[in-house]
């Protein structure tokens, strides 16, 4: 070819080429490939294009925060705070931003389903059928020997399996959740009890407190409700003119609660009751008063040795006592997790009693029941789980009920949830998601999800008794049925006493018998005379609370006289590590498959869709071990890997991992993502029944293999990541 | 009329604007890092998730993120602190560095609003402005992220677009190649602006609040107008622990923090 | 190869070639604009001129844009309040569609002809508030049969409109005052904003 192409001649015919081209396709509006469906019938209170707010109450997890979403042609589109709620005050955390993700997830049970433990391929049921199976469930078993095992929300669902299994002599439902087990809500409902001789959860003034001295509680994290207790955490630093609370935290590992404490007191894992009593002890001297029983045995400075802290640390500590007007010390998280968790709780009530703040302002009350609660229920410890996979071992469980809980997942591994499920011959699962209790079990009947759902909601710690409402916001996207529902229908369906048990019409006649005992009372957040009146109140509003706050005063009498003794917690295993496991904080028991909580950077770590290993640097540079390596963590229960984060702020003698992934099921968000570190622990429970999750000691070995952890926080040039 | 199109300044200087219109004030001795207002802002905002793989690349979408950074780190583990989380979206600058390197003027001011804009359809996706951003606030598209399913190889997965079923009909979902960042809640800005003008009055202090401080559990964001020295947002900025983020640059943010500690 | 295509083209026969390929391209072009301008079909041949010449008021199907964004088009329920009632329906062919769709419950999908493409955020109130009617954008719908959109719906159209509004000229301020001048510069500030439609 002679004469080249010239680049004009080349511009102009691609110009031409492109136009034609843009002439021929690019004329046709958008509007022709859409299509608009009006509504058949338009809903009351809905207008064309404007939007629609339902109160609601979120159901991430058991500390009923109330809910407002925004929904614009029949979908939920934004979740916001209910203002009138006084449990977290028109705020949520981000577990509760991120519902809609479980809402609209794809991953949903669409249909009842005949599982069969997930052998074989699962077939889908019409409703019909389903009731069937509970009723004969219900009517062919000898009830004692049917079992309901309850997540710790919703509270309405509680009640009337309560009402049922108490009507036909079956036992108690067990409740459960992977939270209450990190809280450790037993051991401090124990606590308080030995102590005030009161079985209810302890409700710590932080708000109104100027010096906070925290012993492994992660209140800004998970820890019972978080959002309640972050709002009072600003108002405890910013909320009193010219005087900033102080905030100490006592914790083997940095938590993103330490990371806001002014200053971080990283003691040996086991000692925290220890060094409460030794400062009660220290508080006193520097008072110049006596010291009070409870403390007198102690020696400040052989526990500083013991707890590997600064005897000055502690002496410097109790001058922050001594100098505060509202001092205040919570227990929790790792703290209470130990062997000796119970008498660590009962010394921290005690050194709150040196404090002297005893029903007073930025002290320790009682939490009040909820408005239409007799006396406090917690959920089961570990201990009473065992005692019910015991129970199914010895084949006393004809049929499990399962309903908003997944043990196979959250509960060690090493108990045996799920090789004891083979003993039950029928097992019944209410799951709104596949998760692996579901997945094992021999139906499932898929419930609402929670923004879909009626019900109620008692808060499990405020100062207030509320009873948060939840009403459904959108129609059920998928072929799901209310469990309260199906129960009632089944109960109807198989008659007899079982009809008596629960003689309604369908869940919301239910609700409003447990809701007409309030109607009436003055002191309500509104009056109505009657109950349809109330119940629509209780929806415009998003529940019922007293006005006025019902706290009480824990009698103090024995707090400073019972001799306590906690010791040096006992460790289970030969390892090298003491292991300390830990609720990811963003993540949660249950968020695993909600794409935006993955992707949500660790607030300490700014990891996102994985799970780590947190180590000490130096501990890393001995062991030859860098960012990133995959490390096998084995304890004498087992071994899980995950990629290590060097980690500046943990003891070099702890190993620590986030509890939330690790599934092996649970949809395709969650499944087969990091590990589960429960499956590493071994059974042992402090004298409360809780497990002792922080009690293990573990080894670490090096594999050789490496996983890039996706991290928020920069690394030397983000193009250098590799593929594994 | 014909057309006379009134390219858009870039630079802002003149005297009568300095006073800006919307601003932020963050206290980061009351953020605790729990990512609350992230979470909120990429439901309010249709931001996409992006997957493990594209994570680890650094091709998050996150419109706001909390910092944390380290001090003491040379130090022994018990000395090591974590100096306080620093959330941090688009600083909404008066003198913005992203608007004039921008070919198509994409990213341009808001002349109503005195705030930055991107207008999504005349990117072309050059990336000038996120480099030329000193706070690293602008994110890109680097694929369909709303369609696109992390992890699978088929990009369009028809189980998938139920997750779309939450998407803010007031908000653009954006395509891939296209530049996006914070826009201050721009839509709730009109919103209760429209509301204002059909009851007849102005725009109440605290009437606009964005997603982020709505849902910040520890009340650590106030918005509002920085012109009304009455209004909230005015008042929290004029303590003395308040500053602006690299404000030698003279970038003039309208985002003030408030320092953390004592 | 290629400058012997040239050579080709400007020969007799080639420039004739060139010249049908133009006019191919260009009646193809003009053929597909014809189509994307005829009304499209819609589930139910809906006739505005007859609904509009009884006397009902736009508003009352559409009431969406007295307070929103969007008009709304209206549900089967209001469609059939008004029918059940008239004899026509139960003997009109055309009418045995939507007697069809209401009693079977089964959605109508309408096809949408005034549309914007969803980076721009139209909202119907306030161009209603400012005094705009109806028809001064979607036509007179007295006078056509399935609806159809007489506009091109693009920026430039928007933006003439916004800017004569907003223009400090004699029909906006026939008598020259600073305060008007300076109100018109306020709203042609916001009018000519970029984030007021594009976010």
């Amino acid at each position: 070819m002679s004469k080249q192409l010239s680049r004009r001649d080349f511009l102009k015919l691609a110009t031409a080429g492109a136009a034609t081209s843009a002439v021929l396709t690019g004329c046709g509006p958008a509007s022709r490939y859409v299509k608009r469906e009006p509504y058949m019938k338009m809903p009351e209170y809905t207008y064309n294009g404007l939007s629609t707010y339902y109160a609601t109450t979120c159901r991430e997890c058991a500390a009923a925060c109330g809910l407002v979403v925004r929904t614009m042609q029949g979908r939920a589109i934004k979740v916001e705070g209910n203002a009138e709620n006084p449990v977290n005050l028109g705020k949520t955390c981000a577990r509760g931003q991120a519902t809609l993700q479980g809402l609209y997830n794809p991953d949903r049970v669409e249909n009842p389903t005949q599982q069969g433990r997930g052998k074989g391929a699962a077939s889908q049921m019409d409703w019909d059928a389903a009731i069937q199976v509970v009723a004969e469930a219900l009517k062919n078993n000898d009830p004692s020997e049917i079992a309901f095992l309850m997540g710790t929300a919703p509270d309405h669902l509680f009640d009337l399996v309560s009402d049922l299994a108490n009507a036909i002599g079956a036992p108690a439902p067990v409740r459960f959740g992977a939270l209450s087990m990190f809280e450790s809500r037993a051991t401090l409902s124990r606590a308080a009890e030995e102590l005030f001789g009161q079985s209810a959860m302890p409700y710590f003034d932080i708000a109104n407190s100027d010096l906070v001295l925290s012993f492994g509680a992660n209140f800004l994290e998970t820890w019972i409700s978080p959002v309640s207790f972050t709002r009072e955490y600003a108002q405890m630093r910013r909320g009193k003119p010219r005087k900033r609370g102080y905030f100490v935290q006592f914790e083997s590992r940095m938590s993103q609660t330490a990371a806001k404490a002014d200053e971080w007191v990283p003691l040996r894992p086991g000692t925290e009751g220890l060094v409460a009593l030794a400062i009660g002890k220290l508080v006193a001297e520097a008072k110049d008063t006596a010291v009070p029983a409870s403390f007198e045995a102690i020696d400040p400075a052989e526990v500083a040795r013991t707890a590997d802290v600064k005897l000055e640390t502690l002496e410097h500590i109790a001058q922050l006592v001594v100098d505060s007007e509202h001092p205040l010390a919570v227990p929790g998280g790792t703290a209470v997790g130990q062997t000796n968790g119970l008498a660590t709780a009962e010394s921290v009530l005690a050194l709150n009693a040196q404090f002297g703040n005893y029903g007073m302002t930025g002290g320790v009350y009682i939490s009040p029941l909820g408005p239409n609660q007799d006396e406090y229920h917690r959920p089961a410890s570990p201990e009473e789980m065992l005692n019910l996979i015991w129970k199914m071992k010895d084949g006393k469980v004809k049929v499990l009920f399962i309903h908003g809980v997944n043990p196979v997942f959250e509960l060690p591994s090493h108990l045996g949830f799920l090789d004891t499920l083979q003993y039950v011959p029928q097992v019944i699962s209410f799951a709104t998601f596949p998760d692996e209790t579901a997945v094992a079990s021999d139906y499932i009947f898929p419930d609402h999800h929670g923004l879909e759902s009626w019900g109620y909601q008692r808060a499990v710690v405020s100062s207030q008794p509320v009873l948060s409402g939840a009403q459904p916001v959108i129609s059920p996207f998928f072929n799901t049925r209310a469990t309260a529902d199906v129960l009632i229908a089944a109960a109807q369906q198989a008659g007899g006493q079982f009809a008596e048990a629960l003689p309604f019409a369908d869940e919301v006649a239910f609700i409003q018998s447990k809701l007409s005992p309030l109607v009436g009372d003055p002191d309500g957040s509104f009056l109505a005379p009657e109950i349809n009146m109330f119940s629509a109140y209780f929806q415009q509003h998003g529940g019922w609370w007293k006005n006025d706050p019902a706290l009480s005063a824990p009698i103090a009498s024995g707090a400073l006289t019972k001799k306590l003794d906690p010791g040096v917690a006992e460790f289970s295993g030969e390892g090298e590590f003491f292991f300390v496991p830990f609720v990811s904080p963003t993540i949660g028991e249950a968020g695993a498959n909600k794409p935006w909580l993955q992707e949500l950077p660790d607030p300490t770590t700014t990891v996102t869709w994985n799970t780590w290993v947190e180590m000490n640097p130096e501990t890393a540079h001995e062991l030859g071990i860098d960012n990133d390596d995959i490390v096998e963590v084995m304890s004498e229960a087992g071994s899980v890997q995950a990629a290590v984060y060097l980690y500046p702020a943990i003891r070099p003698d702890v190993i620590a991992m986030p509890f939330g992934q690790g599934h092996t099921a649970y949809g395709q968000f969650a499944a087969g993502r990091g590990a589960n570190p429960v499956n590493i622990l071994s059974i042992h429970f402090n004298a409360a029944g809780d497990l002792a999750f922080a009690g293990v000691k573990v080894n670490v070995k090096k594999t050789g293999r490496k996983h890039e952890l996706a991290r928020m926080e920069g690394k030397v040039g983000v193009y250098e990541f590799r593929k594994e | 009329m014909t057309s006379n199109l009134e390219l858009p300044v870039f630079t802002n200087n003149s005297e009568a604007e300095l006073g800006g219109k919307w601003g932020m004030v963050v206290d980061r001795d009351l953020c605790t890092g729990c990512q609350a207002c992230v979470a909120a802002c990429s439901m309010e905002n249709n931001v996409p998730f992006v997957g493990e793989t594209d994570m680890a690349y650094g091709r998050g979408m996150h419109w706001i993120r909390v910092e944390r950074l380290w001090e003491g780190l040379e130090a022994d583990y018990q000395e090591v602190k974590m100096t306080s989380y620093q959330p941090l979206m688009c600083q909404q600058c008066h003198n913005a560095p992203c608007e004039p390197v921008c070919p198509v003027y994409a990213a341009v001011h808001s002349m109503s609003e005195d705030i930055n804009l991107q207008v999504y359809n005349r990117c072309v996706g050059t990336r000038y402005c996120a480099n030329n951003c000193p706070y690293q606030a602008r994110v890109f598209n680097w694929r369909d992220y709303t369609d696109y399913r992390p992890g699978n190889t088929a990009d369009n997965d028809p189980s998938w677009s139920v997750l779309q079923n939450h998407l803010n009909p007031d908000v653009t979902v954006r395509r891939r190649g296209v530049m996006e960042k914070c826009t201050f809640c721009i839509q709730r800005i009109h919103k209760a602006e429209d509301t204002a003008k059909s009851e007849g009055r102005d725009v109440r202090d605290g009437e606009v609040v964005p997603a982020c401080a709505q849902a910040c559990p520890a009340n650590a964001i106030t918005f509002g107008r920085i012109d009304d020295p009455e209004s909230m947002v005015s008042k929290a900025a004029e303590t003395s622990r308040g500053s602006l983020l690299l404000e030698e640059m003279r970038t003039q943010p309208r985002v003030t923090y408030l320092a953390g500690g004592a | 190869m290629i400058k012997k295509l040239f050579e080709w083209l400007l020969s007799p026969m080639g420039r004739v070639a060139v010249l049908i390929g133009a006019l191919s391209v260009f009646s193809l072009a003009a053929y597909g604009i014809y189509t994307t301008q005829q009304p499209p079909e819609q589930p139910i041949a809906f006739r505005h001129d007859i609904h509009v010449n009884l006397g009902v008021q736009c508003l009352y199907c559409h009431p969406g844009a007295l307070r929103g964004a969007s008009p709304g088009l209206p549900t089967q329920n209001k469609c059939w309040g008004c029918h059940q009632q008239i004899a026509k329906t139960n003997t009109s062919p055309r009418l045995a569609v939507l007697k069809d769709y209401v009693q079977n419950n089964k959605p109508v999908q309408w096809v949408p002809v005034a549309q914007v493409p969803d980076f721009v955020h139209f909202k119907h109130r306030p161009h209603i508030a400012a005094g705009l009617n109806c028809e001064t954008c979607h036509g007179d719908m007295s006078k056509v049969e399935i609806a159809e959109n007489p506009q091109v719906m693009n920026m430039g159209w928007c933006l003439n409109c916004h800017r004569d509004r907003t223009a400090d000229n004699v029909q906006n301020n026939p008598d020259n005052d600073p305060g008007v001048s300076a109100l018109l510069h306020e709203k042609r500030t916001k009018l000519t904003d970029c984030g007021t439609c594009h976010y």
